[in-house]
């Protein structure tokens, strides 16, 4: 009985060492990982993932790196953080990746970087927040996403600058949403503005009974915020809307992390999302520069959507780490994250560089001046680029700092 | 405050009127075949996806799509049962429950990730019956609820009467009280197992295609629901359909009570879903019959 | 007799050479998923061990096993107590806690153990999400490496030789009289009592041994994988360990064992198609319990011991007859 066990165990590895060592060696490989299925939010990875796509598409046919075609291994992690250790694990023993990019949930990240950072493979994250990422200060770690420190206190400025004073906040409890809310309740407390956080469940389906909740609190509130980076997002504004708490004439509502930029947005909740207020990691239509205006035309074309700021972020993290290694001449990792601290890359998103600084401990490898402000949908059905913009308010569309709907 | 928990207990009994469906279906199949059918949860999703279809490729109203959705899983029930739970009644099987056991949940695993796999893990959201709701004070009752409750009442006081008034409906709850007393008055069991198993689905089916317009359409959309339903089926008491109604009603409030007053906001939910499974625990442990079930009969 | 002992003997030293040479051959990913495929081979083994063998029918095995995990984790990071000490742990409050799930069931049989076992699944998890200022919950715990760096080779033999160990230990149990008593308990538990076992402490014992080697288990997966999250007592995971049990044959460790080590290798590989993996598992599941009770891989065991028994009596037979 244990010789068959025996036997066994020979013949999975022979033809697992078969598999590995067969791996091409004339292509350049680089990994990808990000959330395709639930519980994560996977319409954010599907954007993602096209952009990727696109973007590796005109590099290969403008001849690829190194005289080499760029061949992207795509990681599904689900939004969970054991996912996303398996995933870099496949991607750099077995696959063998130059680098890796992506991802759009920060505790996922974090258990990602504690990989690459074991094997000292680049990760440059596309969409994340928490500060923790960078914070942790890791040489392999880079970021083109704003941090939580960045994003929440333009926000929180908003909510000050609005006159909103008694605020629900739903969060999820992961790196993004703890780290979010706290941040945002930094700012609320020190201006005076009550708070009230609520911790839902990312499987939830009905969230009457938290909404009713809130709606009891005395005085209503104001403003409803959530802070939640997952598909939950959808259910919540449409039972908001139907219990008529907001968005109404009394409550205005945000959402946070992404998924609210999406088209899925509309297709579950209807009329619902006129007048929700969202933040975009894109620039203004205004300022865009032709590398922008050429993507989102491609983008549109090739996907029947015009690209989020997620997509663009997406788009511009495969480019970069492509200059990264063109610079570098190699791909060997520390030449490339040699080259990646040292770039400058004309991007959708403005341009490009990684800060060196250690204070704040978060702006180690980041993306300083990576672009976030506040929109909101005036129409239904609405794609975010054409959105009024609230805030920051030398960027602002809007006449008003936010809009309220007559009932 | 009391107005409050009110409106909290009313959004309660709604929901929980769903969830009974779903768990009449399952206290069906337990009640005739003796099984505990892990599986439930996902014929409550392919119900909803059913109906989904329903509109979207043949075109159907939503009202005719729900009874559409039931009828696709009664046929679907009866070809499962059918083809995999036969061996059950054979002696060939030496360990009846668990082979049950292991067989619903590995139904489970196979249709929840074929849904994945086929329909893609969107969330969807079906079409609503009728737009607009009710208000009570400050809650709103959208109309899609009220008619998914009513519809699961309707459905459940049908289920009552075909069991007690029909034919068949005797015949099933003669063999579900004792298979051999049955067979001594000339019943053969077997050939009525498919049709309980059918009559379970498509419960659980109608269950999850009113719950379309309600909630969105996910493949894991069955997950939780079913856990209710375990719950439900025990604490009404394993094969009792008044039993279901009063437990999901129970359920649908306790949550909705617990989220209400739990003092940590934070917790709140989490915990409210806990003690529903606590309520089961400790059903099992003191008067497993529950309220209104018979004594367990074990698989003869 | 003599050669059958010499021939099982030799079948052994082949295997355990194969085992143990492994990390020579292998590259850091092939050691990761062998390690992760003895992780669930020891808990689909001691699940068989439960289920299968003494026929309790518990959907609690993850819960346990993330206990272990939990336990070794927080005692760690928080009070600096050393790693096996911890592990030792969430071993030891594994047992205690499936002592007090046995305890509880001892009136339950069939599917409401089953309920029962999942709703306190249900349960933990529950707390576990909750509690997350505590656990950290779905942001992921961050746990202490067994052994620092990349020690690929030393988490393998680790893992062997926890993978040894249970299964010697579950041997043991087997072979003794109280194997016999969890067999006759599983076949008809009055008639049983009849007999004179004592069935609550039986089903007691087996399920403090087989909770403890699940918290084992989860402890050892959280020092190695460096991160704990309460994904570990999902359904979709227990779904998995029945798989792997009930494919290898439920009633047979070694079945379980390879069953466990087969599936999983075979979904690490599959991993291009994506949930369709799960859909054949569950449909294997289906067949398998439809057509072939017994599990895919227990049967070819068994020939092979039974074959391993019958050919020195074939020797014998011949030389008789010369």
């Amino acid at each position: 009985m244990n010789r068959l066990k025996g036997i066994f165990l020979l013949a999975s590895s022979a033809v697992l060492i078969a598999g590995a060592a067969l791996a091409a060696d004339d292509t350049v490989k680089i990994g990808w990982v990000g959330p395709l299925s639930p519980p994560g939010g996977y319409s954010a990875g599907k954007e993602m993932k096209w952009a990727t796509q696109l973007a590796v598409e005109e590099e290969n046919k403008a001849g690829g790196i190194l005289g080499k075609q760029i061949e992207v291994v795509y990681e599904d992690t689900k939004g969970t953080p054991d996912q996303g250790t398996a995933a870099m694990e496949k991607l750099v023993n077995s696959d063998k990746v130059a680098a890796v990019v992506g991802e759009f949930h920060s505790s996922v990240a974090l258990a990602e970087i504690a990989v690459a950072h074991k094997y000292g493979i680049p990760w440059i994250g596309t969409d994340v927040w928490a500060d923790s990422i960078t914070a942790k200060q890791y040489p392999e770690v880079f970021r083109v996403s704003p941090a939580n420190s960045l994003i929440y206190s333009i926000v929180g400025n908003w909510v000050v600058e609005s006159g909103f004073k008694n605020v629900a906040i739903m969060q999820e409890a992961t790196d993004y949403g703890v780290g979010a809310v706290a941040v945002l309740k930094g700012i609320l407390d020190q201006k005076g503005i009550k708070s009230n956080v609520i911790t839902v469940q990312m499987s939830q389906q009905d969230f009457t009974p938290e909404l009713l909740r809130l709606m009891n609190v005395n005085p209503r509130p104001d403003l409803l915020m959530m802070i939640i980076a997952g598909e939950a997002v959808y259910p919540i504004i449409k039972q908001a809307c139907e219990q008529g708490f907001a968005p109404s004439k009394d409550t205005a509502i945000y959402s946070g992390g992404g998924p609210s930029l999406e088209k899925e947005l509309w297709e579950t909740t209807g009329d619902c999302a006129k007048y929700l207020i969202s933040e975009d990691v894109a620039l203004p239509t205004a300022q865009w520069n032709d590398v922008a205006k050429s993507f989102s035309a491609n983008f549109q074309k090739q996907f029947d959507r015009p690209p989020t700021g997620t997509a663009m972020e997406s788009y511009d993290d495969m480019k970069i780490v492509a200059q990264a290694i063109r610079d570098a001449g190699s791909t060997d990792p520390k030449a490339i994250i040699q080259a990646l601290e040292k770039i400058k890359y004309k991007g959708t998103r403005g341009d490009y560089g990684f800060s060196t600084e250690s204070s704040p401990a978060w702006a180690f490898h980041q993306f300083m001046k990576a672009p976030i402000m506040l929109i909101q949908y005036d129409q239904v059905k609405q794609s975010p680029d054409q959105a009024p913009i609230l805030y920051p308010r030398d960027w602002a569309t809007s006449k008003d700092i936010v809009m309220k709907p007559e009932k | 405050m009391a107005s409050y928990l009110l409106l909290q207990a009313a959004n309660g009994v709604v929901v929980g009127l769903i969830y009974a469906l779903a768990a009449a279906g399952l206290t069906l199949i337990f009640s005739v075949l003796k099984v505990v059918n892990f599986g439930h949860g996902t014929l409550y999703m392919l119900g909803g996806y059913a109906a989904f279809y329903a509109i979207r490729l043949l075109g159907l109203p939503p009202a005719l799509a729900v009874v559409a959705a039931m009828i696709a899983l009664f046929l679907f029930g009866i070809a499962f049962e059918r083809l995999f739970l036969t061996p059950l009644y054979t002696d060939k099987v030496e360990r009846k429950d668990e082979y049950a056991i292991i067989v619903t949940f590995g139904l489970f695993m196979l249709l929840e990730n074929a849904a994945i796999v086929v329909f893609g893990p969107f969330n969807r959201s079906a079409p609503s019956f009728v737009r607009g709701a009710v208000h009570l004070g400050v809650l709103a009752i959208t109309y899609d609820r009220l008619i998914a409750a009513g519809a699961a009442i309707v459905l459940l006081v049908l289920l009552s009467l075909f069991m007690t008034r029909t034919m068949i409906g005797r015949v099933l709850d003669a063999v579900s009280q004792s298979r051999e007393a049955a067979a001594i008055v000339g019943i053969d069991a077997r050939r009525y197992y498919a049709v309980a198993f059918g009559i379970g689905a498509a419960l659980a089916g109608g269950a999850g295609a009113l719950i379309g317009p309600i909630f969105t359409l996910t493949p894991t959309m069955g997950d939780l629901p079913s856990v209710k339903a375990f719950i439900i089926i025990v604490l009404g008491g394993m094969g009792s359909v008044p039993g279901s109604i009063i437990g999901g009603v129970l359920i649908g409030v306790v949550e909705a009570i617990g989220v209400a007053i739990y003092p940590d906001a934070d917790r709140a939910l989490a915990y409210s879903s806990a003690f529903s499974a606590l309520l089961l625990v400790f059903m099992l442990l003191v008067r497993p019959t529950g309220l209104f079930g018979r004594r367990h009969m074990r698989m003869e | 007799m003599g050669s059958d002992t010499r021939v099982k003997g030799a079948a052994i030293a082949v295997a355990g050479m194969a085992a143990l040479l492994l990390p020579l051959g292998a590259n850091d990913y092939l050691l990761h998923i062998t390690i992760i495929s003895i992780y669930y081979a020891v808990l689909a083994s001691s699940w068989a061990l439960l289920a299968g063998y003494a026929g309790q029918f518990s959907f609690a095995h993850m819960a346990f096993a993330a206990l272990g995990g939990y336990t070794s984790a927080l005692l760690v990071t928080q009070t600096g107590l050393p790693i096996p000490a911890g592990m030792v742990a969430g071993f030891l409050l594994s047992g205690v806690a499936g002592a007090l799930i046995g305890f509880l069931c001892l009136p339950l049989g069939g599917p409401y153990l089953a309920l029962f076992t999942l709703a306190f699944a249900v349960i933990f998890q529950l707390i576990l999400i909750a509690e997350y200022q505590f656990t950290r919950g779905s942001l992921g715990l961050e746990v202490p490496a067994l052994f620092g760096g990349r020690a690929g080779a030393a988490y393998y033999y680790f893992a062997l030789g926890l993978l040894v160990a249970c299964l010697l230990a579950m041997n043991l149990l087997v072979r003794s009289r109280l194997g016999l008593f969890l067999r006759a308990i599983r076949e008809d538990q009055e008639a049983a009592e009849a007999c004179g076992v004592g069935t609550a402490g039986c089903r007691i014992i087996v399920f403090t041994l087989t909770s403890a080697i699940a918290g084992l288990a989860g402890a050892f997966y959280g020092h190695y994988v460096g991160i704990l999250t309460p994904n570990l007592v999902t359904i979709p995971e227990m779904g998995l360990v029945v798989a792997m049990a009930v494919l290898g044959g439920i009633e047979s460790l070694t079945g379980a064992v390879i069953g466990a080590i087969v599936i999983y290798v075979a979904s690490e590989e599959l991993r291009q198609v994506g949930q369709l993996r799960f859909l054949l598992l569950g449909a294997a599941i289906i067949l398998t319990q439809r057509f072939a009770q017994n599990g895919l891989i227990a049967p070819f065991v068994f020939r092979a011991a039974q074959a391993a028994r019958q050919r020195p009596k074939a020797a014998e037979g011949a030389a008789r007859s010369v």
